[in-house]
Order: structure tokens, then C-alpha cells, then sequence
């Protein structure tokens, strides 16, 4: 009896200790953001909160750099998230259906592009959507974006297609139904919840972007870009509030969804 | 023909995806790869590689590049495991403990270096920690090179994927049917000896994925580095970042290939050693 | 049920904001009065000047209107690059921080605008003109001299019973007492190894009498033996040091001493709150003093849409009205040597610092090969201060990567 006790501490203090790693970070930038000056500008920072500051929230609010760069934000991770499904959701599905050998090949052609870095290929790429007249367009950005979450949105989508049984298809064809009805009918339906996994990360992604953001984009921000802003120019403080305001929504939509986060929807790809 | 004719509804819904990712990226890589045998003058050969291996930053950056990712990732798989072990079983808050552990999903990478960096600047929290705790008497420098600066930006790295390290490693999880566990209980085999000789191993594609794709996220670092440790400990990605900012465009492609190229003997060894391993 | 409920509000969303995408586009493609795209890299508090203040008037004059982009020095070349690669140019004036010129000319990103010569009024200070020459030819006009001030802690000085050093002696004592007091080291200089590192490097060189284009002569060789010397007593949050992260450094008490650009006063003393941090012109070297001057200056991208326009508004910017509320709006040292500004009587003290330093301020020498000049500065300070390579050796080395750079460039 005693040894269970004394397990149960134990496992309940790591429990505790992983979780305290994980929430720290985000309470001192929270902290931060409504820090009196002096509490945080010294040799000893002080841990708790003792008293609000509103100050440096409120100067983010009236900046009028917060709801242009928000709206931009939420146009280009919704587009791409959209734009991302149609594309990589029917291709993931038939190399889904492809045999074991072919399979391999193509999830590592689509590993092959994550393996460079960004610097090598963003230049390149932006110069050409420039050529397009797509600087500071909505357009050029999804688009940007999309290269960067179509090999990562394939590669969940193709292993929540594998879940789904053949049989159920052939069951479908023997009634009758097109292969392209089944596949609307039947297939989609089935991997909703994986496609909606899929939706959540690409959304999150093309929210978090940067780099092509930052060569796309001249007169309009989005939200990365103006955080690299104050990162730079606004200062301690306003750098916290504006991060923080920033994470909140995100925070909110993660919690919301989270319980749809089956997590077998991201295995099985490399499994074959 | 016939083939084509056969698989006409595959090749359809393959093709844009195919074509996006041809010209967008494959097209791209293989440029910039050429770029890296080319040196300024536009002559084929191997000056720019040989200019790169004589310095002394580039070595260190490979070096550096390895064993964060080596540090970083086998924390990951430790902490994870952990965490996935546990949200496995049923305990008071675990629904509670899943959502904060998710937490840094939802913080983006740019507010996260600065983030840590509250906490791992040299009048940082860490520091301030450590202090009232009086285990130190002066702060320590974490963030100014050597080992300790790898160990930060890992542990760094860590908080901000451990979400998805959960999340892959619990799939596994629930995919090993209880049957085996209910198995192993009735042989006799206390916790300790299943965990060994039967999660692990029904548990090592997860795992192998999960390596895989962290390892190859993890050697291109790059935001991390830039907010978090300064020019004395470059890594790949950023020194290839650093080349380009000199103009160095050449020596940019060629240390992104450098990079690729790391990456895939990482993967054929891991592949060879874990998989080749288990099967014989 | 629940996930039917999700995809409905994930529809919603998206009809709305494709909504507000909508709305977006019409307004851009209704008729304006010509706009003038101008990229400056400012603070919030500067921004607000220019909107407030200087943008108005000219717009008014010119029935024109300026969208100000905010663009730091180092992306301002990407941009351009890009854009200019791309054959579209949507950028029709710059102001660069002219320490980052350089490539901007060598790739060709730049309207030579020596034809102008003329329209610089008189009584702009002469060593601002040449900021913008590169052999021979003139790339940029002037628009705002700055200055790097020392910022320190005077509650930790006075601790101590420390006073701002005024030569290198002192500079290595107050490192040295600081160390032996805190048990880590508090002063600070930027030592991250680029743009931020040359300027202090030049400033130490030229201090000791050296050519920091030689680099191996006697005066470079004291700066750097003396570099040595004073490294183990420095922060070690120099690493990081730039000029965005010192003002952090200072302000959260890492650094109790160390350089930075002015801007520094509003994010330390205003934002911050830290009324103990104050400044001082900075310390002479064994020779002299020096500081290297430096500021914005304005170009126009090779194929701005509206190049008359920028040139008038370039003309705007260096007039004396302008100058003068500059100065007394932001406490920015004058271009001119006939506007003065009066600054609030918080900010005196370090207006006062800023045009002490001014006086012994040097432009640097404007090149073609500056990026390898930069390289080989801070390639032999990192040899020197953190692998303990020998002074004279490796000055020597680097005194030759320059001079091949500057062959190259010649031919």
C-alpha cells in the first residue's frame, strides 16, 4: 500500500513539473504584458503578479496596428487552409491507395522538401511571385504559404486515408455508386475528423509564417510581421501585450478544437 | 496507354498537388543546389565547398547543428513518452493536464523565442530562479555560446514541440491493443518488464516517425538560434542566413546543401540501425 | 452533431472574411491624388511626428500623399532586391541607416543622384555629403545625423563610487570593479560580430590613431591588444548585443555601461521607466576622441515610379522648418548648422550628450567592398578575443583579406 502511495506522489509531482514547464513561458509573457516597469526592469524580476498595468495593452489597442494585420491574418491562414484541403485532400487520398512501394517514395519526396532551409528558397520563390504582381496581395501570399503546408497537410491527410477500409468503397461500388460519388459520399465523411486535424495545423502555420511574409509584403503586415516590429522597435512591454493579444485567440481556438485532435490521425504515414 | 486510361481518376487528383510542389519547391532546391557548385564568377567546381570547410564557423555550425538536434530530440522522446504514458492512464485532471500541456501549440514561434528569452536571459527568470533558490550566487550566462547555449536553445525547442511529440507518440500508443497488455499481465510481467519488452517495441514506428520528423525540423533551426544565442554559436540554417546577408549567395546554397545532405545520411543510418536492426 | 456545428462556424468565418477581402480590393483602385511611397525604419514615438508634424504640409503643397512604410535597413535591401529582380519597383524614396549603403549601391539598387548635387542648401555640415559618395558619385542626401551615446547606470555607479570613464584606463577599471563587485561583468559592447561591432571597432581603432582600413598599423593594433585586455571583464551578454537588444540589456540591468544610438533614451527612460540610466558622450582613446557618425540618408530605388516627387520631398526633408522640428520633436541632431532644436526638459541631458559626441563624430569611408572590410573587422576580433590568437598575426592576415577585396574591386 505504502509503495502506492508513494508512486502516486510521484508520478503526480511529474505530472506537475512537465506541466509547470509548459505553462511557465506563457504566463511571464502574460505577466510581462501587464507589468508595472519597475518590477520587471531589474537584476531581481519579480515572479507574481502584485499589481495590473493597463498601460501597454492600451497603447497596442490605439497603435491602429493591431486590426489591419489581424484581418490580413485571418484572410490568408482561412484561404490557405481551404485552398490546402482541395488540393492535397483528393491527391492524398489516391496515394493512399497506391501500393506500399510507391507510398514510400512519395511521402519521402514530400519529407525531401522540408529538409532545406527556407533561406535557400524563399528568395527565389518571391522574386517570381513579384514578377506576378502578387506583392501585397492576399493572393500571393496564400500561395506562399501553400508551399509550405501542402507537403505537411498531404502527409496527415494521406495516413487518415489509410484508416478508412477498402472494403467500405467496394461496398459503395457494388451498389452502384461512381467512383468519384464514393468518394464524396463515402470516403470524405469518413476522414472529416482528419481532415479536420489537417485544417487546424495548416491554419496554424500559415498564421505563424514569417519569412514569406516578410518578402511579400510591403504596405500591408500580418501578424508575425508586426510582432517583428515591436520586437525590434515597441519596447518591452508593448512587445509583450502585443504577443500576448496575439496568442490569445490562438490559444482559445486550440482549446476548442482540441478535443477532435485524434492523434492516430498523424501516425501511421511512415508505418506503411 | 492503357495504364494511363486505367488510372485516369488517380493521376487527376494527384496533378495539382504533384505540379504545386514540382515547381514551387522541387524546381526551386534543385536551383539553388546547382547555385552551390557554381562559384561567383558563375565557373563550375568545388571552390565554394572548399571555402566553407576552411572556416571555422561552418565546422562549428555543423557540429552545433548535430548535437542540438541529438540533445533536443532524445528529451523530446523522453518527456513525451512520459506525458503520453500518462495521458494513457486515467487520473484526476487529465483533461485538464492534456489542454495545458497542448498549450504551446497555439504560441507562435516568433512569440515563443521571445518568450524564452524572459526566461533565459541573463537577468532572466531562470536565472532569478536559481537565485532564490540559492543555488547561485551570480547569474549565469546562458545564452553566450558553448555548451550551456545548445542546452538552452534545445530545451528551448523542446517546449515549443512537445505538443506534437505527444500527439504522435500517443497515436502509437492507442494503437496497441489492450489484449497484449492483458497478455503480459497474466505472465506475471510487472510494469517495468512490459514497458520494456512490449510498449517499446510495439511502440517504435511511432517512434521512428517521430525521431524522423522531429530530426529533420530540428536541423534546420533557425528562429530559436536567432533570438536566443548570438554569432558565436551559428548553426546551419543560420549561417546560412548570415552567408546571404554578406552576399555570399554561393556559400548560402552551398551550406543549405551541406544541410540536406546531413540530413538524409541521418536518415539512412537511423533507418538502417532501428529498422534494419529490428527486423533480422 | 459537434462536428457539423464546427464546420458551420468555420463557414461563417470564411464567407466573412472573404467578405472583407472583397471590400479591400475596391478601395484600392478608386482615384487618389499621386502616392508617394516612402520606407523609413522608426520607433511608434517617431512615427508619430512624421505623420502628425512633417508629412501634412507637404502632401498639402503637392496635392500628393505619402504612405510611410515601416522597413528596417537590413530588409530594405532584400525588398529592393526582390522588387528590382523582378522588374517592379513600388518604392520611390528610402531612408537608410548609413551603415548599410554599401550594398545597396553595389547591387545597383540606387538612383545615382549626383546631377542633384546642387539642391543641398549650404548649410548642411559638409561631412554629411560625403556619408552618401561612393567613388566619386553621389547616392544619397542627407536627412539625419546620429551619434551612438553612452548609456549608464548611475545608481550601480554611484554604488560603487564609479564615474562614467573618460579614457581607456578608466574604461578598463569600471570593468574591472564591476566584475570583482557583481562577479559577472557589466559592462557592455556590442560584440555580435557585424554591422553593430564595426562601428565600435572603428571608434576604438580611430581612438588609437589607426586606419581601420589598414587595420594593421600601430593605432589598430593598440585598439585591438587593448580589446583583449578588456574582454574578460565585459558582460558576457555582449555576444548578443545590437542595437535593438542593448537597450534591453541596459534596461534590465545586465549592462550598467555600454553604447548604444539615441533612440535608446525613449525605449530605456520613457518606455522603461529606468530615470537612473543616464548618458555621456563616451570615452577618448589614447590618441583622441571619436565616434562614428551615423544617421539616415535618403535615396531613391533605380525605377521609382515618382521620381520628381521624391526629389521634392528629399529637397522638404532637408529644409530648416523640417530640421528644426525634428530636433525639438525628437531631440534628432540637425543636418543643418542653422536649426536648433528645443527639447523637452526631461530629454536635455541627453540631447546635450548626443551633440557632445556629434563633435568628434567621423563619417566612414564609403566602399564598394565595405561588406569584406566588415567581415575582416569582426573575423580578427573573434580570433583575437575568443580563440587568444596572436594581435599582429592575425591583423596581419586580415590587413591582406582588405587589400585583395580592394584589388578586386578595382580592376
Amino acid at each position: 500500500m505504502k509503495s502506492k502511495v508513494i508512486k502516486n506522489i510521484l508520478f503526480y509531482t511529474g505530472i506537475a513539473l512537465i506541466v509547470l514547464f509548459m505553462v511557465i513561458p506563457v504566463y511571464i509573457l502574460f505577466r510581462i504584458s501587464f507589468a508595472v516597469p519597475s518590477e520587471v526592469l531589474t537584476s531581481h524580476p519579480k515572479f507574481l503578479i502584485t499589481k495590473f498595468d493597463f498601460r501597454h495593452w492600451e497603447q497596442v489597442f490605439k497603435s491602429g496596428n493591431l486590426w489591419p494585420p489581424l484581418l490580413k491574418s485571418l484572410i490568408v491562414a482561412t484561404f490557405t487552409m481551404i485552398f490546402a484541403l482541395i488540393i492535397a485532400a483528393p491527391a492524398s487520398y489516391a496515394i493512399s491507395r497506391f501500393n506500399k512501394k510507391i507510398k514510400y517514395a512519395v511521402i519521402l519526396t514530400l519529407f525531401f522538401t522540408r529538409m532545406f532551409p527556407n533561406v535557400g528558397i524563399a528568395l527565389p520563390i518571391s522574386v517570381t511571385f513579384l514578377k506576378w504582381h502578387l506583392l501585397d496581395t492576399n493572393t500571393g501570399l496564400i500561395m506562399a504559404h501553400l508551399i509550405e503546408q501542402l507537403p505537411f497537410i498531404a502527409w496527415i491527410l494521406v495516413s487518415t486515408f489509410e484508416t478508412i477500409p477498402i472494403d467500405l468503397e467496394e461496398a459503395a461500388a457494388i451498389d452502384g455508386a461512381g467512383r468519384i460519388k464514393t468518394l464524396i459520399k463515402v470516403v470524405f465523411p469518413l476522414a472529416a475528423p482528419g481532415l479536420a486535424v489537417a485544417a487546424m495545423f495548416t491554419w496554424l502555420n500559415s498564421w505563424n509564417e514569417f519569412t514569406y511574409a516578410l518578402y511579400l509584403s510591403l504596405t500591408t503586415k500580418t501578424l508575425p510581421l508586426q510582432i517583428y516590429y515591436y520586437v525590434l522597435r515597441g519596447g518591452f512591454f508593448q512587445q509583450a501585450a502585443y504577443s500576448t493579444i496575439l496568442t490569445i485567440p490562438v490559444l482559445i481556438i486550440t482549446f476548442a478544437l482540441q478535443r477532435y485532435i485524434r492523434s492516430d490521425y498523424l501516425g501511421g504515414a511512415i508505418k506503411g | 496507354m492503357n495504364k494511363i486510361k486505367r488510372y485516369y481518376l488517380e493521376i487527376l487528383l494527384i496533378l495539382p498537388l504533384a505540379l504545386y510542389i514540382l515547381g514551387f519547391t522541387i524546381l526551386p532546391i534543385l536551383k539553388t543546389i546547382l547555385l552551390s557548385f557554381q562559384d561567383k564568377a558563375g565557373n563550375f567546381g568545388f571552390e565554394t565547398y572548399k571555402y566553407l570547410f576552411s572556416k571555422k564557423d561552418f565546422n562549428m555550425s555543423i557540429i552545433n547543428t548535430i548535437a542540438v538536434t541529438v540533445v533536443g530530440v532524445s528529451l523530446q522522446l523522453i518527456l513525451g513518452l512520459f506525458i503520453a504514458m500518462a495521458l494513457k492512464y486515467n487520473f484526476k485532471g487529465k483533461g485538464l493536464v492534456r489542454s495545458l500541456v497542448l498549450l504551446p501549440m497555439g504560441v507562435p514561434t516568433l512569440v515563443s523565442g521571445v518568450t524564452l528569452l524572459y526566461i533565459f536571459g541573463t537577468q532572466g527568470y531562470l536565472n532569478e530562479f536559481l537565485y532564490r533558490l540559492g543555488l547561485i550566487t551570480k547569474p549565469i550566462a546562458w545564452t553566450s555560446g558553448g555548451i550551456k547555449n545548445i542546452f538552452v536553445i534545445a530545451v528551448a525547442d523542446s517546449w515549443k514541440v512537445l505538443p506534437i511529440v505527444v500527439l504522435l507518440l500517443l497515436a502509437g500508443l492507442e494503437s496497441i491493443p489492450t489484449d497484449v497488455y492483458e497478455a503480459s499481465a497474466i505472465d506475471g510481467a510487472n510494469k517495468i518488464q512490459t514497458f520494456f519488452n512490449i510498449t517499446l517495441p510495439l511502440l517504435k514506428p511511432s517512434i521512428t516517425m517521430t525521431v524522423i520528423l522531429r530530426a529533420v525540423d530540428s536541423f534546420r533551426i533557425f528562429e530559436l538560434p536567432k533570438i536566443l544565442a548570438g554569432r558565436v554559436t551559428p548553426f546551419l540554417a543560420t549561417f546560412a542566413y548570415d552567408e546571404y546577408a554578406y552576399n555570399n549567395i554561393n556559400a548560402s546554397a552551398a551550406a543549405s546543401t551541406v544541410l540536406l545532405i546531413i540530413i538524409i545520411i541521418f536518415m539512412f543510418i537511423y533507418l538502417r540501425a532501428v529498422e534494419g536492426g529490428g527486423n533480422k | 452533431m459537434k462536428l457539423k456545428k464546427f464546420f458551420a462556424v468555420g463557414l461563417a468565418l470564411v464567407l466573412t472574411a472573404g467578405l472583407f477581402a472583397g471590400c479591400g480590393k475596391k478601395e484600392s483602385t478608386t482615384n487618389e491624388p499621386k502616392t508617394l511611397r516612402v520606407t523609413m525604419g522608426l520607433g511608434e514615438e517617431e512615427w508619430k511626428v512624421m505623420r502628425e508634424d512633417i508629412f501634412p504640409e507637404f502632401e498639402k503643397a503637392n496635392n500628393c500623399k505619402i504612405e510611410a512604410i515601416q522597413v528596417e535597413s537590413g530588409d530594405v535591401v532584400k525588398k529592393l532586391e526582390a522588387m528590382k529582380q523582378a522588374g517592379k519597383t513600388e518604392i520611390d524614396l528610402i531612408a537608410q541607416d548609413n551603415m548599410a549603403l554599401a550594398p545597396l549601391v553595389e547591387k545597383g539598387l540606387v538612383e545615382d543622384l549626383s546631377e542633384f548635387r546642387s539642391k543641398i542648401p549650404a548649410e548642411i555640415i559638409p561631412s554629411l555629403i560625403k556619408v552618401g559618395e561612393f567613388d566619386g558619385k553621389l547616392y544619397f542626401l542627407p536627412f539625419r545625423p546620429n551619434v551612438e551615446i553612452n548609456f549608464y547606470n548611475e545608481d550601480k555607479f554611484n554604488k560603487y563610487g564609479l564615474k562614467p570613464p573618460k579614457t581607456w584606463e578608466e574604461l578598463l577599471n569600471v570593468a574591472k570593479v564591476l566584475k570583482e563587485k557583481e562577479g559577472i561583468g557589466k559592462v557592455g559592447i556590442k560584440a555580435v560580430f557585424d554591422g553593430n561591432t564595426t562601428v565600435q571597432l572603428f571608434e576604438f581603432i580611430r581612438q588609437a590613431g589607426g586606419d581601420p582600413l589598414v587595420l594593421n598599423d600601430e593605432g589598430s593594433i593598440k585598439a585591438y591588444t587593448f580589446l583583449k585586455e578588456l574582454w574578460p571583464y565585459l558582460s558576457p551578454d555582449s555576444l548578443k548585443a545590437d542595437w535593438n537588444t542593448t537597450n534591453r540589456f541596459v534596461a534590465e540591468e545586465s549592462m550598467y555601461l555600454a553604447a548604444n544610438w539615441p533612440f535608446g533614451v525613449n525605449v530605456i527612460v520613457k518606455d522603461g521607466g529606468k530615470k537612473e540610466i543616464k548618458a555621456y558622450e563616451g570615452f577618448a582613446g589614447p590618441v583622441k576622441a571619436s565616434k562614428v557618425l551615423g544617421g539616415d540618408v535618403l535615396g531613391i530605388p533605380v525605377g521609382s515610379p515618382n521620381k520628381d516627387l521624391a526629389l521634392k520631398f528629399i529637397e522638404y526633408l532637408m529644409s530648416k522648418p523640417v530640421q528644426e522640428k525634428l530636433a525639438s520633436k525628437l531631440a534628432w541632431p540637425s543636418a543643418r548648422s542653422d536649426a536648433y532644436g528645443q527639447v523637452e526638459e526631461w530629454q536635455k541631458p541627453y540631447f546635450n550628450a548626443i551633440n557632445e559626441a556629434m563633435k568628434v563624430a567621423e563619417p566612414r569611408p564609403n566602399l564598394v567592398y565595405w561588406a569584406d572590410v566588415d567581415k575582416a573587422l569582426n573575423d580578427a576580433l573573434k580570433e583575437i578575443v575568443l580563440e587568444g590568437k596572436d594581435v599582429k598575426a592575425t591583423l596581419d592576415k586580415y590587413h591582406k583579406v582588405i587589400e585583395d577585396a580592394k584589388q578586386k574591386a578595382g580592376k
